[in-house]
């Protein structure tokens, strides 16, 4: 274990040397961002609070609602882990810089093994772990647990972490050895398509559109015995649930026997990873070390499309936007992503086509526009997460070329809005094909379909404001893969932004609506101060739009500017 | 053209560079040697607006970096001594790039990029990925990028890291050249013997401070060394036996 201990020393030394030489304006900052993951845990926390209050209040199923919930946060959690791991482990095991020492040094495989899942286990699981909690706690409130409950959370999370973490660096070491040399970067591409689609087929496994529409069930009993049954006894979340559960619900059950069962699986991966990484491990690493050879797409219809829109811009920009665009078409690590990108329109589009809100109980019309609005905070959510893969780490990935802008006669400024202006239109094709294509699937109105279309227009705008501004705020020059970049610190704070700007955005809008949507249907007029409300949440709707384009693209030309050094 | 004006850098509380005063005229290869760690790293990058001065100015053909820096960067083609570049592009492409960052006519910039591939032989590189590019090549093509603009100072750290002997006869060449048109190069180096053969005054500095600055001929007659002396014994004699503040000699301003 001594040897496995050093080998995690570069890391934990690091850390507390960042630490410990944080000026007082740093540790000022970390205390603000700080508070503010705090409101953000608080928020989650409220939330599932009301959501299990409310399960808890409804007789014979609150129980068994509850219980289905927390299998699917369970569920959720694992799947994200899962893949946060295989990605993590990518650069852990083979693309960081530090590896050609390691392996250099006479160091066990074993060893070296353990480190690195260590490493993954904690690089991986810190972000889940910290919002996930306040669901765990949120649980424990809304059952009045004792503390018995959170300190057998914490003994049940750990093998929790680890069965993800033992499964993606086994697949990980598979996948690298299967695929030619030097293509590590392709297999981005296959996990990524694979992800989305185990993530979504888990994801169905569990039903959840027959948890709100009991009448499919040809009989109470039948629903009954649906909630009741488990959707995935073999897997991890089932285990989870059945540990912890039993502390919350107090009925016997075996959470002792689950936590084993948890526990065994975690240790058994282990010791499986460890026995693969003496056969696979170094062979992987070896080849990923080979050359690689280089290719050019040849399509002549790109440099086309890249030139037509570019020509309006200035030669400095447009030279930028050039760069930008065939760099990301030639490195397989981006446009694959591309791949992500379709297979989540398609499913996000064909949940839409399933609703049964034909035989939901609530008017059809008024339940139309409900999930339109729910629609454009949904269709916010998507587009953060996608700019927070090619928006946010745009300044990043300049990478150590920084110093070609750095000494070249171009301001902060227009290299900034280069940034915007290079994701600007792809991100706005794939809002307006979501909100369009998802609206005219649930039927909705013409004026919700213009009001949300807008909106979701002018949100881009906005989401990729922040994006850009934050990710030059919070730029890392040296980071090893951009995979990496969404789940640092920074992207954090984006994710958080980006989030609040949303909800602001769509409550701002969804309260007017409502107003208008009533005096409607009760046919009473509108009188002068609710005309004046309603305009005055719109003129809202607009400055907040004006604000999260301008304001955070501001913060980061002066953040960028006042830097030190560039790389 | 360029004038460093008691330019200074702190980390902390260690002074990287210590009140760097040089004033180097148009037309003149300068070169700006010292032990590692002297801090000649850091005054290039404080002259190329990668770095902020703790105190000082930088004034390049009359601009302030600091306060003017487009101006400034306008006139000054940068090279550094380790060339990251973005591989997914060609090297033709990479030049485009450049040109268009220096607003660069798109009618003239093709001829340019054509004459300097075929000055830095690669020419038939032209269409490669840059990925693909040995160190040394890579080292050419950013000398070859730097030109793109025909600036009026050619900044570059450690000209001859990683070229082969044809590439750093082929670099001094084009130099040279460059120089006799009226371009200021200020070049860190290493190696003595190329700042000997090229250089027309240089200046040595240890522990951030400028501690001999002179033709080849004066640094000679500060170490009392014979004319046939090279500078590497120079070097050395100072380095090891003058680290004493600059104010001793007359020279240093």
């Amino acid at each position: 274990m001594e040897n496995v201990a050093l080998l995690l020393t570069p890391r934990i030394i690091s850390f507390k040397n960042r630490v410990r030489s944080r000026d007082k304006w740093e540790t000022a900052k970390a205390i603000m961002l700080l508070l503010l993951a705090v409101c953000f845990w608080i928020g989650i926390f409220i939330g599932v609070y009301r959501v299990l209050t409310y399960f808890q209040g409804i007789e014979i199923i609150g129980d068994l609602l509850t219980r289905r919930l927390l299998s699917m946060v369970f569920l959720t959690f694992f799947s994200i882990l899962l893949f946060s791991n295989v990605i993590t482990s990518l650069s852990t095991f083979y693309l960081s810089d530090d590896l050609n020492l390691i392996h250099s040094a006479p160091v066990p495989l074993g060893k070296i093994y353990l480190a690195r899942f260590i490493e993954t286990t904690v690089d991986s699981s810190w972000m889940a772990l910290l919002f996930g909690l306040p669901v765990f706690i949120a649980y424990g409130f809304v059952y009045s647990a004792s503390f018995t409950y959170y300190l057998w959370l914490m003994v049940v999370i750990i093998p929790f972490l680890i069965i993800p973490a033992g499964l993606g660096i086994i697949l990980t070491m598979v996948l690298v050895n299967i695929f030619p040399a030097k293509r590590t970067k392709d297999i981005f591409l296959l996990l990524s398509i694979v992800a989305v689609i185990i993530l979504y087929l888990l994801f169905r496994f569990l039903r959840p559109e027959k948890l709100v529409d009991p009448e499919t069930f040809s009989a109470v009993a039948a629903y009954l015995t649906a909630l009741k049954t488990p959707s995935s006894p073999f897997l991890p979340n089932h285990w989870a649930t059945e540990a912890i559960l039993p502390l919350l619900q107090n009925y016997e059950g075996s959470p002792v026997f689950f936590f084993l069962l948890l526990l065994s699986t975690g240790l058994a991966l282990i010791v499986i990873g460890n026995y693969l990484s003496s056969h696979l491990y170094y062979d992987g690493w070896s080849k990923s070390q080979e050359a690689k050879k280089s290719t050019i797409s040849k399509t002549r219809v790109i440099e086309r499309l890249i030139t037509f829109f570019t020509r309006y811009f200035s030669p400095q920009t447009r030279a930028l936007m050039i760069k930008d665009i065939k760099t990301f078409f030639r490195d397989t690590t981006q446009w694959s992503q591309l791949f992500l990108l379709a297979a989540l329109v398609v499913v996000y589009l064909y949940n839409f086509s399933v609703l049964p809100l034909d035989r939901s109980p609530i008017p059809t019309f008024y339940l139309q526009n409900l999930i339109s609005f729910l629609n454009m905070g949904l269709a916010g959510f998507v587009l953060s997460a996608v700019a927070a893969r090619f928006a946010f780490p745009a300044v990043s990935l300049e990478g150590p070329s920084f110093w070609i802008i750095g000494t070249s006669p171009i301001t902060i400024r227009g290299f900034l809005w280069s940034k915007f202006f290079t994701n600007l239109l792809p991100l706005l094709v794939l809002a307006e094909t979501i909100i369009i294509l998802s609206n005219y699937l649930l039927k909705v109105s013409n004026f919700m379909m213009l009001l949300s279309s807008l909106t979701v227009f002018f949100m881009t705008f906005g989401i990729i404001g922040i994006a850009i501004g934050i990710g030059a705020s919070y730029p890392r020059f040296n980071v090893e893969n951009v995979a990496k970049m969404a789940t640092s610190f920074g992207g954090a704070v984006y994710m958080i932004c980006s989030m609040i700007f949303i909800g602001l955005i769509v409550i701002l809008e969804a309260w007017p609506v409502y107003t208008v949507f009533m005096s409607r249907i009760t046919h009473r007029p509108l009188d002068l101060s609710q005309w004046i409300a309603i305009w005055l949440s719109f003129f809202a709707v607009g400055v907040i739009n004006i604000l999260a384009v301008f304001l955070p693209m501001k913060i980061g030309v002066m953040k960028l500017s006042e830097m030190e050094e560039y790389p | 053209m360029i004038q460093l004006i008691d330019l200074t850098k702190k980390y902390s509380k260690v002074k990287a560079i210590d009140g760097i005063n040089l004033e180097i005229k148009p037309g003149e290869i300068f070169g700006f040697l010292g032990p590692n760690g002297a801090g000649k790293t850091t005054t290039i990058k404080i002259m190329a607006g990668l770095l902020k001065p703790t105190s000082g100015r930088v004034i390049i053909d009359g601009n302030d970096i600091a306060k003017n820096p487009l101006e400034a960067k306008k006139v000054v083609g940068f090279i550094p001594d380790r060339p990251f570049l973005y591989g997914k592009l060609t090297g033709k492409e990479f030049l485009r790039f450049m040109a268009g960052l220096y607003s660069i006519d798109t009618n003239s910039h093709e001829s340019k990029i054509s004459e300097l591939l075929g000055l830095f032989e690669l020419t038939e590189w032209g269409d490669e990925l840059i990925e693909g590019y040995s160190h040394g090549m890579q080292q050419r093509l950013v000398m070859s990028s730097a030109l793109i603009h025909n600036p009026k100072v050619i900044i570059v750290d450690e000209p001859m890291v990683g070229l082969d002997p044809k590439g750093a006869r082929l670099v001094k060449e084009i130099f040279k050249a460059i120089s006799s048109k009226g371009t200021t190069i200020f070049m860190s180096t290493h190696t003595l013997e190329i700042a000997e053969e090229m250089c027309d005054r240089i200046a040595i500095i240890q522990e951030g401070k400028v501690i001999a600055l002179g033709t080849m001929d004066e640094l000679r007659k500060k170490v009392d060394s014979a004319k046939d002396q090279g500078l590497e014994s120079v070097f050395l004699a100072l380095t090891e036996t003058l680290a004493q503040p600059a104010e001793s000699f007359e020279e240093v301003p």
